[in-house]
């Protein structure tokens, strides 16, 4: 009897979209053309005569999760502060190089300081809600840029909650306050808050640090959902939180004058797996820092 | 649900599996047929698309390190991508079985080949398939069921290669002069069989995935 061998049926694969599979394998050479959001170049911070961060250049691309590495003291928050201006609220601090946002320098002089907070938005490592209601926490920022109709102001505030994933959990007590919430809630709130106007940026200054594993593990998906509209840059104490969320990672280390610089920087697969600097391996491998 | 990032890549990662696997599949197959038609032209296809297989293992290879560099799986997530990790060497070196009867198609002389060997060659692959079809199917489920009753199987495959090895040797004996290519044929069967043991190999891994336990069926030899 010749039984002709054939090829069994295909398999059925059930779970995985055509988009997500494409999603899922993005190569490096796809990883290298993306639009680049904010240009970092040679970029210097100096608090007095001290220089934070020397030299910096770092192209962070658009609608990615950038992560921001390095030991204590290496100028993680200052680089990050940099990218809104908030180093200028610090006495006798400036700043050298450029920031280029969508091509426009944001650290020349004449450049509305305001406007430039309003595209970059920070959140920051404690969940500060102002102690007002969760609608008036969230319509704050529209308020202040001149929004009042009432209409208005209840779409930004459900689709900015929509958006940070909190909306489900209080769209029946709106008008209780924000601190009453959970430091989770409270962060996502504070996500709401800095979405609803509109920013271009998010960044995060450790934002997971004061929340418990499962409110970690939701910011850190939340992340992922918000980088489709937005350009996310956080600073982490956390390596592996590092690795799991950010598409990309910046290496940063203090030199002999103790100032940060950059080690490396390259997608976080790459950076994770096969880092091309030394000081990079041993600081991933938990050797150092 | 949390984690959207790791349970989307280890759906990618098993959906690679199983594409790697119809790859086995297709050229184990074609490869059998090339053999029994001698097409020396078909043949060298197949030895040739064992490189695209290759490179697609190291590909999955390289996505599972990345996942657990970057994403600290645990639990039945670190154990399936260390089963990936064994269930994709596998595939990769019966593959290479599948090549390497190409390649004995690209050695033969062109002149017939016993017909009913030829059958139990055929019933060999049909039923190796069969189970690595199934092998496949139960590791993405985490079917333990089917992955401990799949082995059994290959009891069917030990037997005709038992029987293919005691017609050709008789051949040997009575045809000197066909020792050559008895000898090719011999590796045929023996890689038939070992394609079906690496299948067994497979289930283990479905077990390991799914409960913890580190199983071992008892295997019919080595290479």
């Amino acid at each position: 009897m010749n039984i002709t061998p054939t090829l069994s049926q295909p398999f059925v694969l059930p779970r995985a979209s055509a988009r997500s599979i494409e999603d899922a394998v993005e190569t490096e050479a796809e990883r290298a053309i993306r639009p680049v959001k904010l240009d970092i170049r040679n970029l210097s911070v100096f608090y007095g005569k001290f220089r934070a961060i020397a030299d910096i250049n770092i192209s962070i691309p658009a609608h990615q999760v950038t992560a921001i590495i390095g030991p204590s003291g290496c100028g993680k928050s200052t680089l990050l502060r940099a990218i809104n201006r908030m180093t200028d609220l610090t006495p006798g601090s400036h700043a050298e190089g450029e920031i280029l946002l969508d091509g426009e320098n944001i650290l020349a002089s004449g450049i509305d300081v305001v406007q430039i907070r309003q595209r970059v938005g920070m959140v920051f490592q404690r969940p500060n809600p102002f102690p007002k209601s969760i609608y008036d926490n969230v319509a704050y920022g529209p308020r202040l840029y001149g929004i009042h109709r009432r209409t208005e102001l209840d779409e930004i505030v459900e689709h900015s909650l929509q958006r940070s994933a909190l909306w489900d959990e209080v769209k029946e007590k709106l008008n209780q306050s924000g601190m009453a919430l959970s430091g989770g809630q409270q962060q996502r709130l504070c996500i709401a808050r800095a979405l609803a106007v509109e920013p271009a940026v998010i960044l995060m200054d450790e934002p997971a640090s004061a929340l418990d594993p499962i409110a970690t593990l939701k910011i850190e998906d939340l992340m992922q959902h918000l980088k489709e509209e937005y350009t996310i840059v956080i600073v982490t104490h956390n390596m592996q939180q590092a690795a799991r969320v950010s598409d990309y990672t910046a290496f940063l280390m203090i030199d002999d004058e103790r100032a940060g610089r950059l080690v490396e920087f390259g997608t976080t697969n790459r950076i994770f797996t096969r880092p091309e600097k030394k000081q990079t391996e041993d600081y991933v491998t938990g050797r150092f820092g | 649900m949390t984690r959207e990032i790791l349970e989307r890549r280890l759906h990618h990662l098993q959906d690679e599996v199983l594409n790697l696997g119809s790859m086995v599949e297709q050229s184990s197959v074609d490869a059998v047929k090339a053999l029994r038609r001698l097409d020396v032209a078909s043949a060298q296809k197949i030895e040739n698309r064992d490189g695209v297989i290759n490179r697609r293992r190291f590909a999955i290879e390289e996505d599972c390190l990345t996942l657990m560099a970057t994403q600290q799986p645990m639990a039945h997530d670190l154990r399936l991508l260390a089963a990936i990790l064994e269930v994709i060497t596998e595939l990769e070196r019966m593959g290479d079985y599948a090549k390497g009867i190409a390649h004995i198609t690209t050695l033969l002389e062109p002149s017939p080949l016993p017909p009913a060997l030829l059958d139990h060659f055929d019933t060999m692959a049909v039923q190796a398939n069969a189970m690595l079809h199934r092998a496949l199917s139960a590791f993405v489920a985490g079917d333990v069921k089917a992955a401990r009753t799949i082995p059994a199987e290959d009891d069917e495959v030990d037997r005709l290669f038992n029987l293919i090895y005691g017609e050709l040797v008789e051949r040997m004996i009575a045809d000197p002069q066909s020792v050559d290519q008895t000898t090719h044929l011999l590796w045929v069967s023996h890689n038939l069989e070992r394609f079906a043991d690496r299948v067994t190999n497979i289930c283990e891994r479905t077990i390991f995935l799914a409960t913890g336990e580190m199983t071992e069926f008892s295997a019919s030899g080595g290479d």
